[in-house]
């Protein structure tokens, strides 16, 4: 064979040195990389879920309590008030939450794709609240529904005098600031979501849709809408997920007041689990906010991951 | 024929007319709603700023809309500085330090995690790893509540509780479903024949992974780093579960200053410790936002 | 024992056999092509040689050196990908040396490597370029560059082709041709297209199944296919195989045809392979006839004496410029032949067709087996 490079290549000369040690080792690095954060998530994931499983039918109060008493605690749980309250108000809040983000969203998503000027800068305005902290928003809707000092009296002083708006200490009515400063921060970000989705529709569907004549608004709900079928999946799970998780919004927002009235899964657990010495009881409320997002994650887990491959 | 013809085009410019208008009136609405909307979007944020300018007096006796009547600082001097949270009136920021100690190494601990398991996930494929790769997807989703109390008893055993090092980890554990998610999304679409060409040309498993992938992940880097950037620092589950004194994150003391019942409500100075535990991820968002989006979809919508 | 030599080789992706005892050995300066309809197992049998896919039992043999479980990277070869694989982040000097720095080559002698390939391939004014910045054909000679620069036993490549537009393919195929003689080198070399086979090949493995063929000189695979999936794959257009009968008429073997001209069947001696075919007397077979042994009786070779005319109905005619492509039914089937432009054939009308007999091929008809 003609060379290319003058003298016979140094390299070519030691090719053939193989050691069996570190062949097996390069084999088995990539397990070896992957191995730790394995073992973290099996532990701190999976173990830690069997573990509170466990402290929801043990004896614990204020410390931890191996001690198995059955299904004391979840009996417990089951006929504490606030947690009936607190499921009335997750399914109130999730369901409300869900619904208007999606609408908000969808809405968002559809004005923006009418090849709108300033596109980039609006699609900016309506996703920033999705960087703040839940306690920022709470803190800063707090002070904006203020009955005293906010909405209300700004709305007296440009002359609606019979403006009202104390739903923050109202207990009947707080639930809804809760979705209103909820939806403000996820909205957008629901929005970002179904722009994806909708320029990822291919473009000659829709010239074709509009060569048959067929009107913006049929093209909407007739062709775009339906191939959305996915990215409403994705939202709704995020959705739901960010639903139950919430936490920081009430207790940021109303502290779970008045009284109980805003109080959801999520602070329950951590009020009866921290504050209250009531572990077990915590416990399986946890157990219990797992299920619910267990039951709506896995199916779609599994369908994304058996779609996921070609 | 000869007549249609002639009187086509007069009937088409009419319609043409009428069509522009009502194109024209649609746009107009479009916009203003477009535009109403981003007021309201704008609002909250608006009245933070406007709040945290002005005096107690001011904010007491006036608008919450209105612009200050005088402009001062000296709500954000309080908050940063002499602010009371409880009975230590240090101000806010030393639980900002606190939480760039912990935000700094726990992102860059689990965006590297993430990239080699990516990495490992797509490109050098074991039997099982799509098991593994749903039991971390999973570990995404689970709603905290259920490791709270098994992770402040395995804190207090290692001696973490109550310190930054143990928010770290807790960070960077459970940050590890999304990172990997993200990676594995973004290498799953990375060409097999690049890394098939590295094998031939002689490159070992970490080679090919600091030469051919790493230096061409750039917008997942940036999505992973965003993402993970946001969630731990506005993270205050655990920052309250684990870290409530001295080392509390900033959300925690955020909240803590907000709804201390002592003395006066100083909601100017609320407002500007919020705004100042806000910036970060703004800053963020507003610089790297529009990559954070484009990638964020592409691996959410394509799950 | 040839210098590549493919023994045996057996492939199993979990219980689908995608290749089936494959055995092909080649010499050194051979440029065997492996070619095959999409999922024939020709690029997997590339991956195998490579090193990138394991074998499942067999063997391969490069230069007289077992391969089996050796590291791609060790088997003193190169890889063109179809996909060019050029790394995104490196410049084109880079990317050619990349294979040369992981062997722990110096500096000095990766660059004057580099730019002798550079030189070879025309491409110095690109070395600072990256890949993003080359358009098809340049990041294609990127590829040979970073092959040709490790100066391997064997040159492997994957359909490289494939991704240019039409003009810049045959302009590479020929480039691609002109280096191989220049450098006398070894090349494996995968494509679907027969023509890229046919033109660059010393040696054609035609696949399919996951089974060789046939295995041949790019003559012995045009003229003498073994079966009708190998007459059929090779040539363009396809060579047409047309349903007969084999018959005596005045003493002499010959194919009964069907045509569209009422009743009366087409006739044409058999050329080759008398004593074979003579066992299939008053059978059904298949005949193959490449479109050019079709034609109007003026450009036909009279030269041999084989050639055989015939008034057929003509039912399409498809002018290309050099020469106009006639259609007419034999056998139920259409048939395709190639005439001069300007011949004397109409759509609707009948034309005087010449026949070539010397190089009609019959086949089993139920087999598909080259009778012989």
């Amino acid at each position: 064979m003609k060379q290319l490079v003058d003298r016979t290549p140094s390299y070519l000369a030691d090719e053939k040195r193989s050691d069996k040690a570190i062949g097996w080792m390069q084999d088995q690095l990539p397990k070896l990389v992957l191995a730790p954060s394995f073992t973290v998530i099996l532990l701190f994931v999976y173990g830690f879920i069997l573990w509170t499983v466990y402290l929801s039918f043990s004896a614990s109060r204020m410390l931890p309590n191996y001690e198995w008493v059955g299904l004391d605690q979840w009996e417990r749980l089951w006929n504490t008030l606030t947690w009936q309250i607190a499921l009335d108000n997750l399914f109130i809040f999730g369901s409300l939450y869900i619904v208007l983000c999606m609408l908000i969203g969808l809405m968002l998503a559809i004005l923006l794709d009418q090849k709108i000027r300033v596109e980039g800068g609006l699609r900016t305005l309506y996703l920033y609240p999705m960087a703040l902290s839940f306690i920022v928003t709470g803190t800063a809707w707090k002070w904006f529904l203020n009955p005293g000092l906010g909405l209300e009296r700004t709305m007296h002083e440009w002359g609606f005098e019979s403006f009202k708006f104390d739903w923050l200490i109202d207990s009947e009515m707080a639930i809804y600031t809760v979705v209103i400063a909820g939806v403000w921060q996820a909205s957008g970000f629901v929005m970002a979501m179904f722009l994806a989705g909708l320029r990822g529709i291919d473009n000659e569907i829709l010239k074709a849709a509009q060569i048959d004549g067929a009107p913006a608004w049929r093209i909407y709900t007739r062709i775009i809408i339906p191939q959305l079928g996915p990215v409403f999946m994705s939202a709704f799970v995020v959705l739901v997920h960010l639903a139950i998780k919430s936490f920081d919004l009430v207790i940021a927002l109303t502290g779970g007041g008045p009284g109980n009235a805003t109080e959801l899964p999520a602070t329950f657990m951590y009020s009866y689990s921290f504050t209250r010495n009531q572990i077990g009881v915590g416990a399986s409320s946890a157990v219990f906010m797992l299920a619910i997002i267990a039951a709506i994650i896995v199916p779609y887990l599994y369908s994304e991951l058996k779609g996921g491959r070609k | 024929m000869s007549a249609r013809s002639q009187d086509r085009p007069s009937q088409d410019r009419l319609s043409q007319d009428n069509a522009l208008r009502s194109a024209i009136y649609w746009r107009a609405l479009i916009y203003t709603l477009l535009i109403v909307i981003a007021v309201i979007y704008l609002a909250p944020l608006f009245v933070m700023v406007v709040t945290s300018l002005k005096s107690l007096e001011e904010v007491r006796l006036g608008n919450m809309m209105a612009l200050p009547l005088e402009i001062t600082f000296e709500p954000w001097v309080k908050a940063w500085g002499t602010a009371c949270l409880g009975l230590d009136c240090n101000g806010i920021n030393g639980y900002f330090w606190n939480s760039i100690k912990m935000t700094v190494p726990a992102v860059a601990i689990g965006t590297l995690l993430g990239a080699f398991n990516g990495y490992v996930l797509t490109k050098w494929r074991f039997k099982g790893h799509n098991i593994v790769f749903g039991m971390m997807l999973f570990a995404c989703f689970i709603p905290f509540q259920i490791v709270l109390l098994p992770m402040s008893q395995v804190l207090g055993i290692l001696g973490l509780a109550n310190t930054t090092s143990g928010l770290v980890m807790v960070h960077v554990v459970y940050g590890l479903g999304f990172t990997t998610l993200f990676f594995r999304n973004f290498y799953e679409a990375f060409p097999d024949e690049l890394v098939r060409a590295a094998i031939m040309d002689g490159a070992k498993f970490f080679t090919i992974f600091w030469r051919i992938l790493l230096p061409n992940s750039g917008p997942i880097i940036v999505v992973t780093v965003i993402w993970q950037f946001t969630n731990i620092w506005n993270d205050f589950l655990f920052g309250a579960s684990f870290a409530s004194g001295e080392s509390a994150p900033i959300t925690v003391a955020l909240n803590n200053l907000v709804n201390s019942s002592t003395g006066v409500k100083e909601y100017n100075v609320h407002m500007a410790a919020a705004i100042t535990a806000a910036l970060p991820t703004l800053l963020v968002y507003v610089v790297a936002g529009r990559y954070f989006v484009r990638g964020l979809m592409a691996g959410s919508v394509k799950g | 024992m040839g210098f590549l030599n493919i023994d045996n080789v057996i492939k199993h992706y979990h219980d689908v056999e995608v290749l089936k005892r494959i055995n092909i050995e080649i010499s050194q300066g051979d440029f065997l092509v492996l070619v095959g309809p999409s999922g024939c197992g020709k690029s997997t049998l590339l991956n195998m040689i490579a090193g990138l896919d394991e074998i499942t039992d067999g063997d391969i043999w490069i230069n007289g050196k077992q391969m089996k479980g050796v590291h791609p990277s060790k088997r003193d070869i190169a890889m063109v990908f179809q996909s060019y694989a050029l790394y995104p982040n490196m410049t084109v000097a880079q990317n050619i040396s990349f294979g040369l720095e992981m062997r722990k080559v110096s500096k000095p002698e990766r660059e004057t490597a580099v730019s002798r390939v550079s030189k070879m391939l025309q491409i110095e004014p690109l070395l600072n370029r990256k890949p993003s910045q080359l358009s098809g054909g340049q990041r294609q000679r990127v590829a040979m560059g970073r092959a040709l620069v490790r100066d391997p036993q064997v040159f492997l490549f994957d359909e490289p082709l494939s991704n240019l537009d039409a003009k810049l393919r045959v302009d590479m195929r020929t480039e691609i041709k002109l280096l191989h003689q220049r450098l006398d080198a070894t090349i494996v070399y995968v494509t679907h297209d027969q023509i890229e086979a046919m033109t660059l090949a010393t040696k054609i493995a035609v696949m399919n199944g996951g089974v060789v063929q046939q295995f041949g000189t790019p003559e012995e695979i045009y003229d003498n296919p073994v079966n009708t999936f190998v007459a059929g794959f090779m040539g363009s257009p396809s060579m047409n195989l047309v349903p007969a009968k084999v018959i005596k008429v005045e003493g002499r073997l010959s194919y009964q045809i069907e045509t569209k001209n009422a009743g009366e069947p087409l006739l044409l001696p058999v050329g080759r392979d008398e004593m074979a075919i003579s066992k299939y007397l008053d059978q059904e077979i298949t005949v193959g006839l490449r479109p050019e042994t079709i034609t109007d009786p003026e450009s036909a070779n009279h030269t041999e004496g084989t050639v055989h005319e015939a008034n057929l109905l003509v039912d399409l005619t498809e002018p290309t410029g050099a020469d106009m492509y006639v259609v007419t039914l034999l056998g139920g089937q259409e048939v395709v032949g190639r005439m001069r432009n300007r011949a004397k054939a109409a759509a609707g009308e009948n034309a005087r067709f010449a026949f070539d007999v010397s190089r009609n091929v019959a086949f089993d008809k139920a087999s598909g087996e080259r009778i012989q």
